[in-house]
Parts: C-alpha cells; structure tokens; sequence
C-alpha cells in the first residue's frame, strides 16, 4: 500500500495490485450456464504438477501455461474473447470503479469477541471465571439456539468482496493497477478485479477498452495512466491561489 | 654515442610530474536518505523499486536536502487556511520514520511558551520549499526526550538565518547534554532500552541502579534480528545516481 496525492492536496491511501500472466481460459456458452455466457480467466503462472485432469485438460485446449488461480466472469455476448488471448492492466483505465474479491487472512479457531466483536464481561467486581464469553445464547421461550447463531469458531480465510474501489492510475509497463483504499488478503494473497457493480459507479466509465485491451500494437499507450486528479510527480508542488 | 647517425637523438622531455590532489581523493560522502532502504519482510521487491521511481522523480523536481535528527530545518507548506496561502515553520528535527513514499519528519520549536510538534511527509506535494537552517548531528537517533526537557533546548528563532554548508564532508557532531524537567516524565528515559546518550541525567544513583535491571545484554547478539543494508545500499546508490542523472 502506498499514499499517493491529488492535485488538491489531499492523501488517498493505495493499493497495487499485479497482473501476472492473466490468460482467458475457457468460454461456457449461455445454453450450459445459466443466464449468461461465462469465461474462465486464469492467473499467476504456477506447477502443473499438484493439478487435477479436467483442469490441465483446460490448460491444454487453451495452449497456455499450467495457472494457479481460475476465476469465473459472467459476460455478454457481445464481449466474447477467444481462449488464450492474454489479459493486461490497460483492460481497466483511471477514474473506473472495480470490486475486489479475495481470500481474508485466515485467524484460525477464534472466540466470540474477536470473531463476532461482542463486548464480553468486565475484568473484576466479582465475575467468576467469565471474561471473554458469550453469556447468553437464546431466550427461555424459544426453548432452541437459533440456526446462524454467532458462536466461537474458524474466522477468515473466506472470500469477501470489498465494493467500490476507485482506480487512480494504471502502469502499463509493469501490469500494475493502483486502487483506492485496502483490499481483503495477505500481502502477494491472489484476488479478482472484477468492473464494480455499483449502481452510483454505473456511469463512470466513459469509454472502456472493449471487450478488452490487445495489446497487437495498434495502439501504444504511455507508460503510466493517470487519473485527473493524481498529482504526477513530474509536476512542480501544489500551490493554492 | 654512435656517430653513424646524422641527425642528434630526438630530445626526450622528462616525464610530467604527477600531483596527486589529496583533498579531491578522499571520497565523496554517501549519503542514502533512510526511507530508500526496504523494511525486511515478504513484499515483492518490484512494489519497492516502483516506489523508488516515484521518489526519484519527486527529487528531480524538488530538492530534499540531506538532514538528519538534530538539524534545524525551515519548511515552507501550501496552507488554504493560511495568509498568503503559506506556512512556514522553523523547528529541530526530532525524529525519522516511514519508508517510501509515506517517510515523514517531525519538527519541534517552543512559540510563545507552548512546544509545537509537527509532522510533515517528505514527499507531500504541499510543501513548496525544506531550508537546512543549521547542521548538527546529536548523539541520538531520535530526540524524542526533548519533550521532558527544559523549554530552552528546544526554542528557536523562527527567523534564524541559514548557515552554510563548509564542504561535503563531516557533519559536526553536538554532543550537548540536555537538563531535564523534574520527573515524572513522558517516558523512562533512564531505562537502557532507549539507550540515550544526550541527557545529563541529575538522578540518585539508586535509581540509575535500579534502571540497569531492565538491561537487555543479549539484543546486540541475537542473530535473527540481524538486518544487513550494505549491499542493498550499494543497489539502490548506484540505482539512484544512473536515474538522477538522466
């Protein structure tokens, strides 16, 4: 994570996040899936070796290295991708709003006021034995604990989605894309970028690369995108008038 | 002498004497400002060379000069709320911290019988202009006991004058001893934990005693928090200078 500026002056904190070797793996027609078309997309590059047959099967078909992590996108027709063809940063552009989804650090068996934050009972003034409990866990009429009840148990290591995250600026160079605020996961953790899905984020994105960025050369974008309201470091300092 | 030869011997001029500079020999200090150097952990070492980058174009555009705990430094900040738009405030520098883009400095100065610290990052875009006022190392890393100490050791005035710097080399040490407030203090200065070499300490001897008990003799042997710079140093210097230049 790291700071970065606007030209106003003020301090957003920023995550980076990395697209390694992103390759589009597999298309499942609309007929299979339900609703809409689907395209695996597989990322970072790992070892063929601990992989099951039906997923080097698909790493086969699509002629691509063995991946580590495969991540389903429903998509529309119009924005099919032949398998195979890779994914860069230059798919998302500053100014868009993305969702973030990953695996939460895992805190192992944890008790009821870290997990669930209840308040548990003072420290003296005579408690017996009982600091950090539950205390009660149902009322004497339902005479039952409710199903979901929030008891001690494994906390993280599950797959949350942080909504909302505006893209600052994107390195074309090194596939890297700056987001605002923190995202779920340990640090170098695999997560999905996914387009936000937002309502008040419907409007933000004027013109995406669609349906995503080949980079054949057509177009060569400069080395670092900016969002309008980054201050670049190449600026001189903010001024107020 | 061979008197077959028509013509004299070509005259030989001697040798040119070589004059060896002593001054220009001894090398240039280096100097590599403490927030380049990675923390020891798991990130992707890509994550602190682009930092790098960013931090090395900042300093083509504005001038961070070389300071370090104890100087005195003036720093000129945008301000909306402020007359002219511009702050600027003259202060000893306490202490260093953060690496990367978020490293920050914190300035001490007492105005009108109230200690003032502040905080400024180094490479905020707000700060227009850092003026060394005055250079001199302290026998500490941080000052933070300045707090506990008589106001005078941290008064200084707002309109000092800059001093000018001798030659590239050797920063003077000030090996000043602070008097202290009557305790209690902000924190146990005493303890060998903070390891403070600046305070003239006016404590009974008992106490100073009883301070050694929190000793910790087996930090400076333990292996595990070893944490070798020199050759990332050297990387990140000469990865420095090549961008610098350009």
């Amino acid at each position: 994570m790291m700071p970065i500026w606007t030209k106003s002056g003020k301090k957003h904190a920023v995550t980076l996040l990395k697209v390694q070797d992103c390759h589009v793996l597999k298309y499942i027609s609309k007929e299979k899936n339900g609703k809409t078309a689907q395209l695996v997309v597989g990322g970072k590059n790992g070892s063929p070796f601990s992989k099951s047959k039906s997923e080097t099967e698909i790493f086969r078909e699509a002629g691509v290295p063995p991946k580590q992590k495969l991540s389903v996108f429903n998509v529309t027709d119009d924005a099919l991708i032949k398998p195979g063809t890779p994914l860069y940063a230059a798919h998302f552009r500053p100014g868009q709003f993305v969702d973030v989804t990953a695996k939460t650090i895992g805190k192992g068996f944890q008790g009821v006021m870290k997990r669930w934050g209840f308040k548990g009972q003072p420290a003296s003034h005579g408690q017996t034995k009982t600091h950090r409990r539950p205390g009660a866990i149902s009322t004497n009429k339902a005479g039952k604990v409710y199903r979901g009840k929030k008891m001690p148990g494994k906390m993280g290591n599950i797959y949350r989605t942080s909504f909302g995250l505006k893209v600052w600026r994107i390195n074309t160079k090194h596939d890297i894309i700056y987001v605002n605020g923190s995202v779920p996961g340990h640090t170098n953790c695999l997560v999905k970028v996914k387009d936000s899905k937002l309502p008040t984020c419907k409007d933000c994105n004027k013109n995406p690369p669609f349906p995503t960025f080949f980079a054949d050369g057509d177009e060569n974008l400069p080395e670092d995108l900016y969002d309008e309201e980054v201050f670049q470091f190449t600026d001189p300092s903010v001024t107020y008038t | 002498r061979n008197s077959s030869d028509e013509k004299p011997a070509k005259f030989q001029p001697p040798p040119k004497p070589v004059i060896i500079d002593k001054l220009k020999q001894i090398e240039e200090r280096r100097f590599l400002s403490p927030e380049f150097i990675p923390p020891r952990g798991r990130t992707d070492p890509l994550k602190f060379f682009i930092e790098r980058k960013d931090m090395i174009q900042r300093r083509k555009v504005f001038n961070i000069p070389e300071f370090y705990v104890g100087h005195i430094l003036a720093v000129t900040t945008a301000d909306l709320y402020a007359k002219d738009k511009v702050n600027r405030f003259v202060g000893i520098c306490i202490q260093r911290g953060g690496k990367g883009l978020g490293a920050t400095f914190v300035l001490r100065n007492v105005i009108e019988d109230q200690g003032v610290e502040i905080c400024y990052e180094l490479y905020n875009p707000r700060i227009q202009a850092i003026e060394v006022l005055k250079l001199e190392k302290r026998l500490d890393d941080q000052l933070l006991y300045l707090r506990d100490a008589l106001p005078e050791y941290s008064t200084f005035d707002v309109n000092m004058k800059a001093e000018t710097r001798l030659d590239h080399e050797e920063i003077p040490i000030n090996k000043l001893k602070v008097r202290m407030k009557p305790k209690p203090w902000s924190k146990r200065w005493e303890r060998p934990n903070y390891n403070i070499k600046g305070i003239k300490f006016e404590l009974p001897e008992k106490v100073m005693k009883e301070a050694q008990k929190w000793r910790k003799p087996w930090l400076e042997f333990d292996m595990l928090r070893e944490y070798d710079t020199s050759k990332i140093e050297e990387k990140i210097w000469k990865e420095m200078n090549e961008e610098l230049k350009k």
